[in-house]
């Protein structure tokens, strides 16, 4: 049974469509990346994950219940961190955690919660209001507030906005730690680099529709070409629509996914002796995803 | 009982506690200053039914304004306080149920009120025993009591309604400023209805409030302007219609963030 499975799921706002019939899933102990430009429908799907705002049709189950129909059971198995950072004015850091653990029934959770300070670096800030903390602090109380309760799906959306880079690097450590624990996650993010590192699948969606779904690996393969750049003993004579440069000896191609490399070399002739270097650079998530947007909007044009 | 309940409920209490100058020390001053401008001073030169001194047919008054507003206020300013700061996603997203909500933030209020018709009795109390010589007893404790829940609960319903409806603090202050205060003012606070034209004795009577002021007067004075049957009866039908209102409230209303 997957921890979250999402069929078919629309929302609109009166006449606006925000999201267009979304379907994908999210696995035991893996991390999902749902990864979209701004207003692409993803704050939305985690919302009505969350119930803070209702489908118009579709199905979202977690751990195989219907968020709709008992959600009171799905909101136990789920921790979430959202985009904005929650303020809780009046309370400090450790009442703000014990109240969000007796939400979720859990009346005396102090060993769980200074862990957890412990872990997010907050223990010693635990008396203070979120307003004296920094932003960095913020974002930290915000993934402990959703761990409190122990949670078997995480939905992370954009838990690194605004945050520095060797903090986003702990907190992805974290991430990946939790991972270990069997815990899923679904995450949002614009640090595509990191989605690339983190995710083991990815799901882009764009004007509410998800345009390419799959394994993080396999979606960059699909998407994206290698450049292979290769140095000669001597200069051959080249007809490959995949060459995009040459200086001298030095050659640049374009490689489609499908054609291998030694298939390049076979084409040009080369065999290995006449190889003074080869240097291949895969694509990227991030072109992938910007490849897919480009598909996406140069369809919705026509 | 259940954890999320309690977990708010306590929520609700710790708040206003930690701002206790804005929740309990202002009511205490404003109660104190009208105790001593309209009881005490002004007292002597009216007259209400059933030879009550004016002093003691005020401090009921009081008490129940005093609850009302304060119930009001808890509920309503918790959750739009909460909608500014984005909390009440929190809420939302917790395994807590809309009944759950609405009891521990209306019984947040009641304990609130509560509290503030607590320090206008006694500051009233004070003043009576100084200007009469002698305690001022409490009637019927059940009725009063009865009389402090039911008005907490339906002023904390109120809040919750209004707060989940509102968009702006503005579209808050200005329930508070047209509809709360006129009714409050007109509901038999500061007179007795007896004492008003025939005509306006029936208008005042359509004013739900004057039967909330005047079932807490009959706990503590054994004395109202109207039935306290009827009082019992309306306060009861008005706790039904402002949970079932409350209720659709947080249905209907958003729990996101302005």
């Amino acid at each position: 049974m997957n921890p979250l499975q999402i069929e078919n799921l629309k929302k609109n706002y009166g006449t606006i469509e925000a999201v267009k019939g979304v379907s994908f899933d999210v696995k035991p102990a893996e991390i999902f990346g749902l990864l979209g430009p701004n207003g692409a429908g993803k704050t939305t799907t985690i919302s009505i994950i969350t119930t803070l705002e209702k489908a118009s049709s579709g199905k979202v189950e977690v751990f195989g219940v219907d968020v709709g129909k008992d959600p009171l059971f799905t909101k136990k198995q789920i921790g979430v961190v959202h985009q904005e950072v929650i303020n809780s004015g009046y309370f400090d850091v450790e009442e703000i955690l014990e109240f969000q653990s007796g939400y979720y029934g859990i009346r005396k959770n102090t060993e769980r919660i200074h862990f957890l300070l412990n872990k997010l670096n907050l223990y010693e800030h635990r008396h203070k209001k979120v307003k004296q903390l920094s932003g960095g602090m913020k974002r930290r109380l915000m993934i402990a507030k959703a761990l409190v309760h122990s949670p078997k799906l995480l939905l992370l959306d954009e838990p690194t906005a605004g945050v520095d880079i060797s903090l986003r690097a702990t907190l992805w450590e974290f991430v990946r730690e939790l991972k270990k624990e069997g815990i899923s996650i679904l995450l949002t993010t614009h640090y595509l680099e990191e989605a690339e590192m983190l995710c083991d699948r990815v799901g882009i969606i764009n004007y509410g529709r998800i345009e390419a779904l799959g394994n993080t690996q396999s979606i960059i393969k699909d998407f994206t070409q290698r450049e292979v750049s290769l140095t000669l003993t001597k200069e051959i004579p080249v007809k490959t629509p995949a060459l995009i440069a040459q200086k001298g000896t030095h050659y640049r191609f374009i490689v489609p996914p499908a054609k291998t490399i030694g298939a390049l070399l076979t084409e040009l002739h080369v065999d290995s002796s006449m190889i003074i270097d080869i240097q291949i650079k895969e694509g990227s998530l991030e072109e992938a995803f910007l490849r897919v947007l480009k598909t996406n909007s140069e369809r919705a044009r026509l | 009982m259940n954890s999320g309940f309690i977990t708010l409920f306590e929520r609700e209490i710790k708040r206003f506690m930690k701002v206790l100058v804005q929740t309990v020390v202002t009511p205490f001053v404003s109660s104190f200053l009208y105790l001593l401008v309209f009881g005490v001073s002004l007292g002597s030169q009216v007259k209400v039914h059933g030879g009550v001194p004016y002093l003691a047919f005020l401090i009921p008054g009081l008490m129940m304004m005093g609850l009302m507003n304060n119930a009001f206020q808890n509920s309503s300013s918790s959750i739009v306080s909460s909608k500014f700061s984005g909390d009440l996603e929190d809420i939302r997203v917790a395994p807590i149920t809309n009944q759950q909500i609405i009891w521990a933030m209306s019984l947040g209020g009641v304990v609130r009120g509560g509290l503030v018709a607590l320090v206008t009795y006694i500051v009233g109390a004070l003043f009576y025993y100084l200007q009469q010589g002698q305690i001022l007893s409490i009637e019927h404790p059940l009725i009063l009591i009865y009389f402090v829940i039911i008005g907490g609960l339906i002023f904390g319903m109120i809040g919750i309604a209004v707060a989940f409806w509102a968009n702006t603090f503005d579209q808050l202050s200005a329930f508070s400023a047209f509809v709360l205060l006129p009714l409050t003012y007109l509901g038999g606070v500061f007179i007795s209805v007896e004492t008003l034209h025939p005509f306006w004795q029936i208008v005042a009577k359509l004013n739900p409030l004057l039967y909330l002021i005047n079932g807490l007067r009959y706990g503590v004075l054994g004395v109202s302007d109207v039935d306290i049957l009827t009082a019992t009866v309306l306060s009861l039908l008005g706790f039904a219609v402002f949970y079932g209102v409350s209720l659709w409230s947080l249905r209907k209303g958003s729990f996101q963030r302005w």
